[in-house]
């Protein structure tokens, strides 16, 4: 065996010029789906640990989802081991110093409750004050002193009323609530009793109920598709998406096919007709549905039209809310207009491909016109229109601004409008994500239907 | 009984003829091959035939009856395609049988034939697959066998053979002769390859940019070519031509060239007589000529540049006064480049061809 002496090198050019391709998709097109798809079926606020103790490092005892109604058994200052946000119930405690009945100097924690501020400084820092007097009757009427700022510290030391202190210190606590769900929460564990902080809990009234405001594990949850499909909108947004689509494809698909055909007869002047029919394919779907309201409209074309011919004694509305089928006319009107140019381009394409020496073989064997679109040309334009139902399909699923722009999205409403209402309008990120994913999953089941309905790579990939 | 009458038919591809004015009759049975060179208008006459493109001119009849104008599929035709134009998406049985099926001939019709042409073909086992997993000599067989499952009377055939490969094509060749001489129909065969045309047609139309130069049978065109283009355009190596001059009258007429003197036979010399005192240009096949080794009476001492064995023969060139000659010789002759041999040209092989018109004159 002779080993050759230079070693066999792949290529690495086209490597290199398809890496910035692959990191732009990751970034910009898989990253966002993924956080889509996640929005849709992951809530990060869903339910809040109970801990064992007032502490961000104690153990949890168990989870509450959002939204439970809480009783508040016991409240607690805590110091803040994190960062300080607005949503905090914060109580602040001094460290002071006095001398006590036996005129020993003492130094321990106060809440600042406790202490009522004489003297400040500049910036308003107190500097000292005296403690208060306590009002409860058969309280102690010492004030105590914490080692540390936290009252399950140890007693540093006790001070009378009005003792006058010095205030060396000021912390700033953190309020953690020991809370059990309310008796009516029947769906989660009663017995459940544990410390939250109060950033993710809501008390309400005097301090004895409230809610978890939110919670800080995520969890999946089918939430989010339930509110979608329960949504009054969604049963006549998809039944319009798809109504849409039964009325608008086989009109579609038919007259692309007789337009490519015109243009593939290469009549005199028939590449005119080429860019006739591409003029819609220049404007925005937004442009068309304009162009059609107007063309609707109470002294629009069809009004002045219909009048001028003598069918019609005063201008009819069409599009109004009691006139739902004339808006849906009008869509798919506006939708033909605006979509089959591009079908039909794919379509000549594909027929471009089509060898002359086929056709002409099927012409001279006695195959009249219609025999030879139908027996040859249908069958080899496979592939075309496999890929032009694809992007069709897709895109009628994503049906939007022609909708929007003739009947509002209110009366007629689609997928895609219900997209941009939960979103826009509604602020709910994640049921306009559910939204989107059901219009990526019909897409997706769309594309495979017709991949495997209309197969051709097996027949066609050689000829 | 199909017999094809090609009267005064010319077709313009905007302002240019690419077929002018074609005259042709061809027999019933008769397998008649246009040949010539890429862009000579031969593959326009066909589909001219077929109906594929029609005459601008003329007037086109198959067994009698005016088809010029009408559509190829009314004719009564079959046609093979240079590049088969097999029908991708059908099953092999479904290509063949395609004529048969759009003609709605019944179905155990449909079926006896195209097994029948597919045995013809030698394709039998071939017919439940689909052309894209097919060899390029299988789908040529698929493309005859549709176009003989018509059992047209008129079978046009436009260079079938050329996308084959070399062996493929020898193959084939022989094949198609035979198959051609069993269906017993009117044959036009396009072709630019002159050994196809030679070894299979009845008859050979030469054409040249759209016009038809000659049409004869095989041997004729090769030996006695009606212009200068049809003598080099047919064999391998094309046919030697010489400048040279006529001069004197009855029988001492006599051509002269680079210094030497040839006397044509007594029935050329009268039709060169016109030509006396004018430029006459020679032509004679490169394996009429006879090579001599030592001097000999009426022959001329030239000197060999190339020597070419090609096995059955050895093919030299030699510089003669200006032109460059091929001589064949048989293989056992031997000689090296510089050397002189004597060449003797034989005077009943030689054409006489008017410089002028490049037309043969005897």
């Amino acid at each position: 065996m002779v080993a050759p002496t230079v070693k066999r090198r792949r290529p690495l050019t086209p490597y290199l010029l398809i890496a910035p391709a692959l990191l732009f998709l990751a970034a910009f097109f898989g990253y966002p789906m993924v956080q889509g798809l996640i929005l849709a079926v992951y809530d990060d606020e869903a339910v809040l640990p109970l801990l064992s103790d007032p502490g961000i490092e104690a153990d949890s005892v168990g989870t509450l989802p959002q939204g439970t109604g809480l009783t508040v058994l016991d409240q607690r200052a805590n110091l803040i081991e994190d960062e300080i946000t607005s949503d905090l119930l914060t109580e602040d405690w001094f460290r002071v110093s006095a001398l006590d009945n036996n005129d020993q100097t003492v130094e321990g924690w106060a809440p600042e409750t406790r202490i009522r501020i004489r003297e400040e400084a500049e910036d308003g820092t107190p500097l000292a004050g005296t403690v208060r007097t306590k009002l409860a009757a058969g309280a102690d009427p010492q004030t105590t002193l914490f080692a540390e700022a936290s009252e399950s510290a140890d007693v540093a030391a006790k001070l009378d009323a009005r003792t006058r202190v010095r205030i060396e210190e000021i912390a700033t606590l953190e309020l953690w609530f020991l809370v059990t769900p309310q008796a009516d929460e029947t769906e989660v564990d009663q017995s459940l009793e544990g410390w939250a902080p109060s950033r993710f809990i809501q008390v309400f009234g005097e301090g004895e109920n409230g809610r978890i405001d939110r919670g800080t594990d995520g969890e999946f949850t089918w939430r989010f598709v339930e509110k979608m499909t329960e949504d009054r909108f969604f049963g006549p947004a998809w039944r319009t998406t798809l109504l849409l689509m039964v009325l608008i494809l086989p009109i579609q698909f038919v007259l692309a096919t007789l337009m490519a055909l015109i243009i593939h007869a290469r009549l005199k002047a028939t590449s005119i007709f080429l860019y006739i029919y591409s003029i819609p394919m220049g404007m925005s779907d937004l442009a068309v549905g304009i162009l059609f309201f107007s063309l609707f409209t109470g002294n629009g074309f069809i009004n002045s039209f219909l009048e001028g011919i003598g069918v019609l004694d005063g201008p009819k509305s069409f599009l109004s809310a009691d006139t739902r089928n004339w808006i849906i006319a009008a869509i798919v009107l506006a939708e033909l207009w605006r979509a089959t140019s591009i079908v039909m381009v794919i379509i000549v394409s594909g027929l471009q491909a089509i060898p002359d020496e086929t056709l002409e073989a099927a012409e001279l064997f006695g195959a009249s016109y219609w025999q030879r679109v139908r027996h040859i040309m249908l069958p080899l334009l496979r592939p075309s229109i496999q890929v032009a139902l694809i992007l069709r399909t897709i895109l009628a699923f994503q049906v939007f601004a022609v909708v929007i722009a003739l009947g509002g999205g209110e009366v007629v409403t689609v997928l895609a409008n219900e997209t941009y209402r939960q979103y826009f309008t509604l602020r709910n990120t994640n049921v306009a994500s559910a939204y989107a994913v059901f219009i990526l999953l019909l897409s997706i089941a769309s594309a495979f239907f017709y991949l495997r309905a209309v197969r051709t790579q097996d027949e066609l990939s050689k000829t | 009984m199909a017999e094809i009458r090609i009267e005064g038919v010319s077709k313009l591809f905007g302002d240019n003829y690419a077929v002018r004015d074609a005259n042709l009759t061809i027999r019933d049975q008769e397998f008649l091959v246009l040949l010539g060179p890429s862009g000579c208008g031969k593959t326009t006459l066909l589909r001219a035939v077929a109906g594929l493109g029609m005459a601008d001119a003329g007037q086109i009849l198959i067994d009698g009856r005016d088809v010029t104008y009408l559509p190829p599929g009314e004719r009564k035709i079959s046609m093979v395609f240079q590049s088969y134009a097999i029908f991708p998406h059908m099953t092999v049985r479904d290509n063949i049988g395609f004529g048969l099926r759009m003609n709605k001939t019944p179905k155990a019709e449909i079926t006896r034939r195209v097994d029948e042409a597919a045995e013809l073909l030698h394709i039998e086992d071939l017919l439940e697959r689909r052309p894209s997993d097919m060899s390029g000599g299988q789908r040529q067989r698929v493309a005859v066998a549709r176009a003989l499952a018509m059992q047209a009377q008129v079978l046009l055939m436009d260079e079938p053979l050329s996308n084959l490969d070399a062996l493929l094509r020898l193959e084939m060749r022989a094949e198609l002769k035979r198959l051609l001489s069993e269906v017993q129909a009117t044959t036009i065969y396009v072709t630019h390859d002159q050994i196809e045309a030679l070894s299979m047609g009845d008859r050979i139309a030469v054409m040249r940019d759209g016009v038809i130069q000659q049409c004869d049978q095989p041997s004729t065109v090769y030996s006695e070519p009606a212009n200068q283009f049809v003598g080099s355009f047919i064999g391998n190596p094309p046919m030697n031509f010489i400048d040279g001059t006529v001069h004197g009258s009855g029988g001492d007429l006599v051509a002269e060239f680079d210094g030497n003197r040839l006397a044509p036979t007594a029935e050329t010399s009268q039709a060169l007589e016109r030509l006396s005192g004018a430029a006459v240009r020679l032509g004679i096949r490169a394996e009429n000529m006879q090579t001599l080794s030592e001097p000999a009476d009426g022959a001329i001492e030239v000197t060999v540049s190339v020597v070419e064995p090609l096995g059955s023969q050895n093919l030299l060139t030699i510089d003669l006064g200006g032109n460059r000659l091929k001589v064949s010789t048989h293989p056992t002759f031997s000689v090296s480049p510089g050397d002189r041999v004597w060449l003797r040209l034989p005077e009943n092989h030689v054409r006489w061809i008017d410089p002028e018109t490049e037309l043969v004159v005897a």
